[in-house]
């Protein structure tokens, strides 16, 4: 135990002493927790978007002013010419033309379909999506409102029935990005520092000549393991407090859940992370390649496979296999369900057994590795 | 003044190889990034959000509530995964995980379907994962304004029809008709991985030779400064270039993702992309002492990289107070080059304030690092 602890303290001090390294850890964090708080947004609204009215009747600038009030377009220029459409788009201005022909006004009064046309440019295909889903809503409603009002003046029974949906959104009404986002950063966060960081130390010792030293030393492999590792679990488990805290206090995100089952589930997960870090620091062969396998394990599972902020539900089948074998998929679900829905070990269950588990092969793992380096 | 000698040069890069290739689990990791990022950005991100698990309560029971199931099931967009009988039982399923929709078809709606009034139905998301939420949102809005259309047939028009009434709405998706999220994401991969490896592997191995002290042994040789940076910089603009064909490869041949560009446009925006990105792993290596501080701060470049300029994210939905930071991020303009010219065949004419941006960028970012790296070298 003294070993461990004298191992963990001078682990500590190398720590300190490295203030670029210090400020890194202490404070990418809390900028990544701003920054995805702030910037992520999947609401897509204010589409730039061109007119071309080529109609400039009373019913065409209607139509445009009812575009502009959706709050899901923001119209940009007025085009005059029909030339103009291909400029737009190759020059990449806006997202989205929307021509009213001439006749647009006649045709509707006239009791006919108001032709429109609605280009969209398909290079940036989240916008594009919904904004044909928008684009194709707003010419209904429109529609529906434009058919009613003639109805209406001629003096005609309508049918005024029509199927709606009243859409509600659980768990986050207001639809605020930090509320998920927030509990989705902790094992982002947690991954990046504690998968590099430890992923670093074996290989640096190594590389400094510094590791035969410890070996012959009276201290035992697990224990040098355990010593390693320790500082940076301390670290992890700050960063736990201190970004649920900062989401709790500055963003105002909800903790529905228990506090015990969330404590007990990150300290799982920080184990998982740490073993990871720790496999890489025995296979890798310099630091390049121990910071490239990090960055190849730790980060890019966990921001694309851990349903962070792309949902898996669709993603191929060995996909969704690979993305089983990091722990982040385990952990995600638990922090937002502890987070927005309150939910219990009832629910929770087969994802804290998932980390479980995980946890202890990656410690068998790591000290097969270390005993078999040493 | 000495003249630089391209036999010291290539002696430099070859030396800069052998290390390179020494490090022998460096070489696969070269080729396999590249790949790896290709597959999950191409497939998690460019694969549409479908069969999202939707839990069904039907408190009505007729043949109208049942095609009102029928739509939701049939889109491919909606996948039954239970059917609560009660409003608890939706609570359940969506408080375990087990759907992320729930759809309430109140009772009374076949009836009042039949009387021609309007009806309402309850569509209930889980916003705890909020791209889903947002995506259920506009697809349940399109299922059910065109569901409208069939439940309430009016006269003059076909049930189903595209345009219901007053309005004929013709929506065309150029460029990409079909919205292949890949089309767009292996334009972007091109620059985004550039950047990631061009800037991390140079900024650690110039701050290797300073950890071993290797650099001042080279200068006591005849190699000048500008001979060293030369053959510093090779290798690494030759291994970029080989992981953009690897990109550029898998990306047209396995993702089938078409070319309507011109390759001189591309080589330029992304040559230019390269010198910034040179520049910045050169600033990354004069303000680390040791690779493990360049490593950090790569890190901590890549992710407002990542997250500002519209690489995952569009940037249309970012709060104003952000979009002026946007304007600093390099990849923002190189990602409208690559993007334009893969999908729209956009040439020079049509991007130059893209190509002047880049120009600035790399001009700006490689001299400031080649001027400073000078001074440290002759301090």
């Amino acid at each position: 135990m003294r070993r461990i602890l004298a191992i963990a303290r001078k682990e500590f001090l190398h720590i300190i002493r490295d203030k670029r390294t210090l400020i890194a850890v202490l404070a990418m964090p809390l900028l990544q927790l701003f920054l995805f708080a702030y910037a992520v947004s999947f609401d897509v609204k204010d589409i730039p978007t061109a007119v071309l009215d080529q109609d400039q009747s009373a019913l065409s600038r209607q139509y445009v002013s009812a575009l502009q009030q959706s709050n899901y377009f923001k119209i940009t220029q007025n085009l005059t010419a029909m030339n103009q459409v291909d400029a737009v788009f190759e020059r990449s201005e806006d997202t989205a033309v929307v021509i009213l022909p001439p006749g647009f006004g006649d045709t509707i009064v006239s009791g006919r379909p108001g032709p429109v046309q609605v280009l969209i440019d398909g290079s940036e295909p989240n916008s594009a999506q919904l904004g044909q889903a928008y684009a194709t809503g707003l010419s209904r409603i429109y529609g529906i409102r434009v058919a009613v009002t003639q109805a209406e003046t001629r003096g005609a029974s309508t049918p005024a029935g029509g199927l709606s949906a009243l859409v509600r959104v659980w768990y986050n009404p207001e639809g605020s990005s930090s509320a998920y986002l927030v509990p989705g950063l902790i094992v982002l966060l947690l991954t990046i520092t504690t998968v590099q960081q430890t992923a670093n130390t074996l290989v640096r010792e190594k590389e400094q000549g510094t590791y035969e030293q410890l070996v012959v030393s009276p201290i035992r492999r697990i224990e040098l393991m355990v010593g390693k590792v320790m500082p940076w679990a301390a670290i992890a488990a700050l960063q736990v407090i201190v970004i649920s805290g900062i989401g709790l206090l500055v963003f105002g995100i909800p903790f529905r859940g228990s506090v015990g089952l969330f404590a007990v589930s990150s300290v799982l997960f920080v184990i998982c992370a740490l073993g990871l870090g720790l496999v890489v620091s025995a296979r890798a062969s310099s630091i390049e390649t121990a910071n490239q396998m990090a960055m190849m394990i730790s980060f890019l599972p966990a921001f694309m496979l851990s349903g962070f902020v792309f949902p898996l539900s669709s993603i191929p089948p060995v996909l969704q296999f690979v993305s089983y074998l990091f722990p982040g998929r385990y952990f995600m679900v638990i922090t937002r369900t502890i987070f927005l829905k309150g939910g219990g070990l009832d629910v929770l269950w087969p994802e804290i057994a998932g980390l479980a588990i995980y946890a202890v092969v990656m410690l068998v793992l790591s000290s097969l590795l270390y005993r078999e380096r040493a | 003044m000495r003249t630089m000698s391209i036999r010291r040069i290539w002696l430099l890069v070859w030396k800069e190889f052998t290390q390179l290739l020494r490090d022998r689990s460096m070489i696969p990791l070269i080729f396999i990034m590249p790949v790896v990022q290709l597959v999950l950005f191409g497939y998690v991100i460019g694969t549409d959000v479908k069969d999202l698990r939707t839990a069904f309560l039907d408190h009505d029971g007729t043949t109208a509530s049942q095609q009102v199931i029928d739509g939701f099931a049939s889109s491919g967009y909606f996948v039954s995964v239970a059917r609560p009988t009660d409003d608890a039982g939706v609570r359940r399923a969506l408080d375990g995980n087990v759907a992320q929709v729930a759809v309430i078809i109140p009772s009374g709606f076949g009836d009042m379907v039949s009387r021609g009034q309007a009806t309402q139905l309850s569509v209930i998301v889980d916003g705890s994962d909020a791209k889903t939420a947002s995506v259920a949102q506009g697809y349940a809005g399109s299922i059910v304004a065109d569901l409208s259309g069939k439940l309430y047939p009016r006269p003059g028009v076909k049930p189903g029809a595209a345009a219901p009434v007053g309005l004929d709405a013709r929506v065309r998706v150029l460029f990409n008709p079909t919205m292949r999220a890949v089309n767009t994401m292996v334009p972007a991969l091109l620059a985004f991985i550039l950047m990631m490896s061009t800037q991390n592997l140079i900024s650690q191995s110039i701050v290797k030779e300073r950890e071993r002290g290797t650099l001042e042994q080279l200068f006591v040789t005849p190699i000048g400064r500008a001979e060293y940076l030369i053959g510093k910089l090779l290798p690494y603009v030759a291994v970029a270039i080989t992981q953009i064909l690897i990109v550029f490869t898998v990306g047209t041949l396995w993702f089938k993702v078409p070319f309507a560009g011109s390759v001189a446009v591309l080589g330029v925006g992304l040559g230019l992309f390269m010198i910034t990105a040179l520049g910045q792993g050169m600033l990354i290596s004069l303000m680390s002492r040791t690779r493990y501080q360049a490593q950090q701060a790569n890190v901590f470049l890549m992710v407002p990289s990542m997250m500002l300029s519209g690489f995952v994210f569009p940037l249309s939905s970012m709060p104003a107070v952000l979009i002026p930071l946007t304007y600093l991020i390099p990849l923002r303009y190189v990602l409208v080059i690559v993007r334009s010219n893969f999908v729209k065949g956009s040439g020079f004419m049509d991007l130059w304030p893209q190509f002047l941006a880049m120009i600035i960028f790399s001009v700006a970012i490689f001299g400031l690092g080649l001027t400073r790296f000078q001074k440290r070298l002759s301090d």
